[in-house]
């Protein structure tokens, strides 16, 4: 068995081309999509006259769609009439002007944005002029302690911008690096099971099954190589994204890689089953992508399952492993569930890759020797 | 040595091979000759306990190699007519895993590994990956590879099927070698009549899954016809002679060249003396009378109407 494993590295080594391949472009579609759909700030530049006191800043700061960046009055103007800005703001002591380029869609929401900050400014001036109190710092512990107060008010009013989320959690960086990684896996481990078919078609097989090894190495070995190597390509973008693009997993990120092995396991089962029933390698290749596709616009990998209301689709989410996958790395990490909610999945896709490495050996073997 | 008796293998709808009975003995090269999709591959793979047949058994040493493969594994060596090798590994590496998995190890595998590279000719390409390798080159490896663990016993399906006439006399060389040196016991499969005539002391032909002849080379030839062919040499031949010839009641046909004259007679007849006879008669200068043996190839037409290769 260590012998079939060792020729299996030494050509991996020798092509990775596959494995390479199918890495880079989970990391590259990962990164495209997770830049592209995910709900972006509008960047503002922003010049303060004198004057202006650091709590309107502070105010907008919170502002989540928006990003401000503080700069030189030409420069703010600069920006827009070249039309890198889409406008600009100017925050003046009691008021505040917006320098609007040709089209701004967003020039009504930046408004609200900046008129409200004044008036939250004004209210708390106001509040505090009437609480009489005179020194900087209990003043500032006062507006901390009202602050604290209106954020669990009695009455809950909750306010949605139209950019807004919806009911449930989407952290689309996590989704697109989870939902790639998934689905392009799926090929690495797929190709990585089909030497099993051209070594049977080709006659290795044979010379093996001649010699003295036993068939269970011959499985096992193939099975290991498939895992690692599918493995180390879904810990390889992880760790692209952790520690280069330095996406947080929400503290999660051993657990993400230790969720992973059933993932991996169950698609190398898979990958046997496809093996198992395909009898050439062109219906292989038929049959690979029509799976790894549906599996993943099926299982939530192109866009989370949250949104997809299709009755019969959600069923069929039901047998697809990369489902599974995508509720526990997501369960793990956005919606932080503790384990024994994980422990479902993650026993479903144990299950599914028992019983399809089952199956695809028994097939595998009635049909050929 | 081994034994097939009323071998059948049915696919769902062909009969790869049909009732095939034969043997080999130990030390012998026999051959096994067909034309495309005869059954000798089908056949091949039940006799090495690769696929079970329908019905019929394999005996070796009063086993049945079916019930129980594990002791004729051991002795046998197979060359698939595949190029069963890892394309992206040298030489030398495809001849590291294929003795390993025959739990060869360390000093005995690298002496193994040594030999067979010699044996077939690649000891200066060792280093080479099998991508690179000619087709010669790689049908080369493919019969050391099976070679490694020194088998009593070497199957060969069309090990020179596709390759330039230089791989193609060094393989069949070192078959005969092997056969010759180490008494190894070889069943050579092909559709290249010549090669089996060059090697092998018996020989079955199949066709379409039926066994059609077998025998000794002698024995199948006989089968041929009832006629033989003679041929008659002399610097120069007169009309009288061939006139002779052609109205002696025994000659059936006759093809006159230049400085050689093709007779076709009954085989019961004795045609040499009578030969002799009338050239002396006429003033001929005899150079050679041969009798012209009939090839496979005729006794494969004669008896399928088909050529072996078409
Ligand atoms: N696994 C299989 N399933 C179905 N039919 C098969 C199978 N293997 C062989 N056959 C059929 O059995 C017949 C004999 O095939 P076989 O490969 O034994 O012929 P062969 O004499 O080796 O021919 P070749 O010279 O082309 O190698 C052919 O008609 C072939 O199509
Ligand atoms: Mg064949």
């Amino acid at each position: 068995m260590i012998g079939i494993l060792l020729a299996k590295f030494k050509q991996f080594i020798r092509s990775p081309w596959t494995f390479v391949i199918f890495t880079g472009m989970s990391i590259v579609m990962a990164l495209i999509f997770g830049g592209s759909t995910g709900p972006t700030n509008l960047k503002i530049p922003t010049y303060t006259e004198q004057g202006v006191d650091n709590s309107i800043k502070d105010i907008l700061e919170v502002e989540e769609t928006m990003e401000f960046s503080y700069m030189t009055e030409e420069e703010v103007r600069e920006r827009v009439s070249t039309g890198k800005a889409e406008l600009g703001v100017i925050l003046k002591e009691d008021s505040y002007q917006l320098v609007v380029g040709v089209d701004s869609f967003n020039a009504g929401l930046v408004e609200q944005a900046i008129a409200s900050a004044y008036m939250e400014r004004n209210l708390e001036q106001q509040i505090l002029e009437v609480s009489g109190l005179t020194s900087t710092t209990e003043q500032e512990a006062f507006i901390e302690d009202m602050k604290e107060e209106l954020s669990s008010p009695v009455f809950d009013l909750d306010s949605k911008s139209f950019r807004g989320e919806g009911a449930f959690v989407y952290n689309s960086n996590l989704q697109h690096v989870f939902g790639f990684s998934l689905f392009f896996v799926i090929y690495t481990i797929a190709y990585n099971v089909l030497p099993i078919l051209i070594e049977k078609r080709g006659g290795i097989w044979d010379r093996m099954i001649l010699s003295p090894i036993k068939k269970w190495e011959m499985y096992v070995a193939n099975l290991i190589y498939s895992f690692v190597t599918g493995y180390i390509q879904v810990v390889v973008t992880f760790l692209v994204f952790r520690y280069l693009v330095g996406i947080d997993f929400n503290g999660r990120f051993v657990e993400t890689l230790l969720l992973l092995v059933p993932y991996v396991f169950a698609i190398v089962s898979l990958a046997i089953l496809i093996t198992a029933i395909a009898k050439t390698v062109q219906q292989f290749n038929a049959i690979l992508p029509i799976v790894a596709v549906s599996m993943a616009m099926i299982g939530g990998a192109y866009w989370p399952i949250e949104i997809v209301y299709s009755e019969i689709l959600l069923m069929i989410a039901k047998i697809d492993p990369l489902y599974y996958g995508m509720q526990m790395l997501t369960g793990a990490t956005v919606y932080g569930h503790p384990f024994q909610e994980i422990f479902v999945p993650l026993s479903v896709l144990v299950l599914m890759g028992v019983v399809m490495t089952g199956i695809g050996i028994h097939l595998m073997e009635r049909r050929h020797v | 040595m081994i034994e097939l008796v009323n071998l059948t293998k049915e696919y769902k709808n062909v009969k790869a091979v049909k009732n095939l009975s034969m043997f080999i003995e130990r030390g012998e090269i026999v051959g096994l000759l067909g034309p495309n999709g005869a059954g000798k591959s089908t056949a091949i793979s039940m006799l090495s306990s690769l696929v079970e047949p329908t019905s019929g058994d394999v005996r070796f040493e009063n086993s049945s190699i079916i019930k129980n493969p594990s002791k004729f594994r051991k002795i046998v060596g197979i060359v698939p007519q595949e190029i069963a090798l890892y394309e992206d590994l040298t030489a030398e590496e495809n001849l590291h895993f294929f003795g390993r998995i025959y739990h060869l190890r360390g000093a005995k595998l690298k002496q193994k590994v040594e030999e067979v590279l010699e044996q077939i000719g690649l000891s200066d390409r060792r280093k080479d990956v099998v991508k690179k390798f000619s087709g010669g080159m790689k049908r080369r490896l493919n019969i050391g590879v099976a070679m490694l663990h020194d088998p009593e016993m070497i199957i060969m399906d069309e090990p020179t099927v596709g390759i330039d006439p230089q791989s193609r006399n060094y393989i069949l060389e070192t078959v005969k070698r092997l056969n010759e040196e180490r008494n190894m016991t070889v069943l050579y499969t092909s559709h290249y009549m010549e090669e089996v005539e060059f090697l092998c002391d018996r020989i079955y032909i199949m066709d379409k899954g039926d066994l059609i002849a077998s025998g000794t080379k002698e024995e199948i030839k006989k089968i041929l016809s009832s006629e033989n062919t003679i041929a008659i040499k002399a610097d120069r031949f007169n009309k009288e002679f061939l006139d002779a010839l052609q109205n002696h009641p025994s000659v059936n046909r006759i093809t006159i060249g230049e400085r050689e004259v093709l007779i076709i007679v009954p085989r019961a007849v004795n045609m040499f003396s009578e030969v002799i006879k009338i050239a002396e008669e006429y003033g001929i200068e005899l150079v050679s009378v041969d009798n012209k043996a009939p090839t496979l190839e005729d006794v494969f037409l004669h008896l399928t109407g088909r050529a072996l290769r078409d």
